[in-house]
């Protein structure tokens, strides 16, 4: 699976709603729910997912899915 | 990581759970919640949890389970994940739970304030969901009898709770013992010194579960995160940033773990255990290969069925009804039993056993009937997956524990089937837990831990006032922006207004921090009101959720009052701006002796405070010289 499935199914998964649609230039604002308790959970989520580790500076700073996207696989791909 | 009750692939849990949304779109709230249930038989993750907790979400309210109640959890840390998960894993054991979340480690002041919203909310159940943190113990005791002295004390803590909560309303209690971390300084010292707090917590826990005894139920969470690994339960990261004292990804374990043991106190708990005979309780099939050629007793295959066989036993000696369901000529199975050496289970331990050439949902349904339990009572174990599935198709109210293909996993396949739970315990059980009881009696002479007001005295709590400048701006500015729930006029504001507040002179500011015997909660408080003449106008007043309940925001009140009349004030003015979250404070000011002024612009309400009308504060939290 590419990471935008594997990204795109966590989503559904945390925020319980299989309707939900992302794009890279999806945001925080544009999802129903997204507060900061769903954002911890979205992104512990992801990385249990990918097996990957944020910094501290990483879990609060992605600009948008499309930045987290291309994080993900640039770890992926060296894996 | 976790381990499954259910194995399934990644694979088919996503169909699942697809599945039980699909399911949920078209009406069908029994099937979509059996289908949740799969997943998160099969799958510990948070993802899958939170899916599957959005599918319950969707149906419980349709679905016919056999009991309902009204569940409280209360925290010393961030319950909201497990609170948001327990629906699901209550509904699993057969329970539908409405959940109410006190707010963050506000578990003491909610059961000893009899107005608090615990009560209100009238719970059939109360959740203590408690960590090592909370546990209050001397960093380094004189000596070994100050140090199980200590331990006493926090478990008259605990029973103090239990009684309170008992005085006040009819909820049975489920208490979780605390998860010890491994990370010691001491290394292996530490098992050797009564003084360290390793040893102290382990008494802790050991000590509760005795003071327990039959009347409050446990959720083992020491066995728990012995079981994943304390490596796996503990999360710094997640600690530092959210205080969650469990690490996400074992919530769902721990709400499942209590799901079961709420589903056992209301009589919900599974009660017999139909076990398959050829390679589930010994290798090889009777009927081919003879009495002497099945495998058990000897040689490794054989002692991973005795070991089994054992396991199974226990679970009878602990009340389990046991039946046999398998396809075999009654005769055979009759002879193994009586006459195999090694046969750990005895037909006096089989309260049906049904061997015959029916296929297996028929024999099940007899078994039923023969004990006059109905089918959700009953839990299958087999070795065959085909004969899982049909069980599991036919009689959905079945639990069907899957079980691995190498023996050697049998026995944590079922350890980890957590709904054999029950409330009550036998007769024999009882009169031992009795004698524990009076010998635990003994301790209960000292006080409990009493009142709303004790409570708060015994927080030994220090206020320390601290000015808005470059050291505290992003922090209260982040408070600001933060704090829903202790925010009475919810401005929002940027760093540069704030930093243009604190230049202001005619701006009073109360920031202040707060300790208490079990740490330090930093920059908890901030009040800012401007001064014009005889007037002072609050413009910001929050307190951060994890001080709430502290009387704090009186005695920041205190303070302002006391700016105030400095500057030659005669009148306080507040408005209390309602949001869908700050209900919480709707109350704040008629309770602190202000009056309503009648100049309101709704929803808002304004309200004002003559100085010299202003009552002291209560003094629970001493005042600290600002440094």
């Amino acid at each position: 699976m590419t990471v935008e499935s594997r990204l795109l199914e966590i989503f559904r998964s945390v925020f319980a709603n299989d309707h939900l649609v992302i794009h890279d230039s999806t945001t925080a604002g544009d999802v129903p729910g997204w507060d900061s308790l769903a954002h911890i959970n979205l992104m512990f989520s992801i990385e249990n997912e990918f097996g990957v580790r944020f910094t501290d500076d990483q879990l609060m700073s992605f600009a948008d899915v499309g930045e987290l996207r291309r994080f993900l696989e640039s770890r992926t791909q060296v894996a | 990581m976790t381990a499954p009750v259910g194995l399934m692939r990644d694979d088919d849990v996503r169909d699942a759970l697809d599945r039980a949304r699909a399911l949920a779109d078209t009406g069908d709230a029994t099937g979509a919640l059996h289908l949740a249930f799969r997943a998160i038989d099969a799958d510990a993750t948070l993802a899958t949890w939170l899916a599957a907790a959005g599918v319950a979400r969707r149906c419980l309210p349709a679905a016919d389970l056999p009991r309902s109640a009204r569940v409280a959890v209360l925290g010393s840390y961030t319950t909201t994940q497990f609170a948001a998960l327990l629906p699901v894993a209550a509904a699993r054991a057969g329970v539908a739970v409405e959940v109410y979340e006190a707010g963050y480690d506000q578990y003491q002041r909610e059961i000893l304030d009899p107005g608090s919203g615990l009560y209100r909310f009238h719970p059939d159940i109360v959740v203590l969901a408690v960590h090592h943190g909370t546990v209050s113990l001397p960093a380094r005791p004189a000596d070994p009898a100050a140090a199980d002295a200590a331990v006493d004390a926090e478990v008259e803590r605990f029973r103090g709770l239990w009684d309170a909560l008992a005085t006040r309303c009819e909820a049975r209690v489920v208490q979780h013992t605390v998860a010890i971390p491994a990370d010691v300084a001491l290394g292996h010292v530490a098992a050797r010194l009564p003084t360290s707090r390793l040893a102290m917590l382990r008494r802790f826990n050991a000590a509760l579960g005795r003071a327990a005894g039959s009347t409050v139920a446990v959720v083992d969470c020491e066995r728990l995160a012995a079981l994943v690994g304390a490596e796996s339960w503990f999360d710094a990261r997640y600690w530092h940033r959210a205080k969650q004292a469990v690490s996400l990804g074992c919530v769902p374990l721990l709400a499942r773990h209590t799901g079961a043991v709420i589903a056992g106190l209301l009589g919900r708990g599974r009660k017999c255990l139909v076990l398959d005979l050829d390679n589930t309780l010994w290798g090889g099939v009777l009927g081919e290969d003879g009495l002497t050629g099945i495998a058990l007793g000897a040689g490794p295959v054989g002692e991973a069925f005795t070991a089994f066989q054992e396991y199974v036993l226990e679970l009878q000696e602990r009340g389990v009804v046991l039946a046999v369901c398998s396809k075999n000529n009654r005769a055979d199975a009759l002879e193994a039993f009586a006459r195999h050496p090694d046969m750990r289970l005895r037909t006096e331990d089989i309260a049906v056993l049904s061997a015959g050439w029916d296929d297996k949902p028929t024999q099940i349904r007899d078994i039923a009937e023969t004990l006059h339990l109905g089918l959700d009572a009953l839990v299958f174990v087999d070795d065959n997956p085909a004969e899982r599935a049909i069980v599991r198709r036919m009689l959905p109210e079945v639990d069907v524990v899957e079980l691995p293909e190498d023996p050697h996993g049998y026995v944590r396949a079922l350890a980890s089937y957590p709904y054999f739970e029950t409330g009550a315990i036998t007769a024999v059980d009882r009169s031992r837990t009795a004698q524990y009881q009076a010998l635990a009696r003994a301790a209960e002479l000292r006080g409990d831990a009493g009142d709303l007001d004790a409570f708060l005295r015994d927080l030994d709590m220090t206020a320390t006032v601290v000015p808005l400048d470059e050291l505290t701006i992003p922090r209260v500015t982040q408070l600001i922006n933060k704090t829903n729930q202790f925010n009475v006029t919810g401005r929002r504001r940027g760093e540069p207004e704030v930093r243009t507040l604190a230049a202001d002179p005619d701006v009073l500011t109360v920031c202040v921090r707060l300790t208490d015997r079990f740490g330090d909660h930093g920059l908890v408080g901030v009040l800012a009101a401007r001064v014009s003449g005889p007037m002072v106008d609050i413009d910001t007043w929050l307190l951060s959720c994890r001080v709430i309940g502290r009387s704090l925001e009186d005695e920041m009140l205190g303070l302002l009052v006391e700016a105030a009349r400095q500057r030659g004030a005669r009148t306080l003015r507040g408005t209390y701006h309602p949001s869908p979250k700050n209900g919480l404070v709707a109350d704040l000011y008629p309770r602190l002796g202000f009056e309503r002024t009648g100049e309101d612009e709704a929803p808002s309400t304004t309200w004002r405070l003559a100085l010299d009308q202003a009552k002291p504060p209560p003094g629970f939290i001493r005042l600290a010289p600002t440094p």
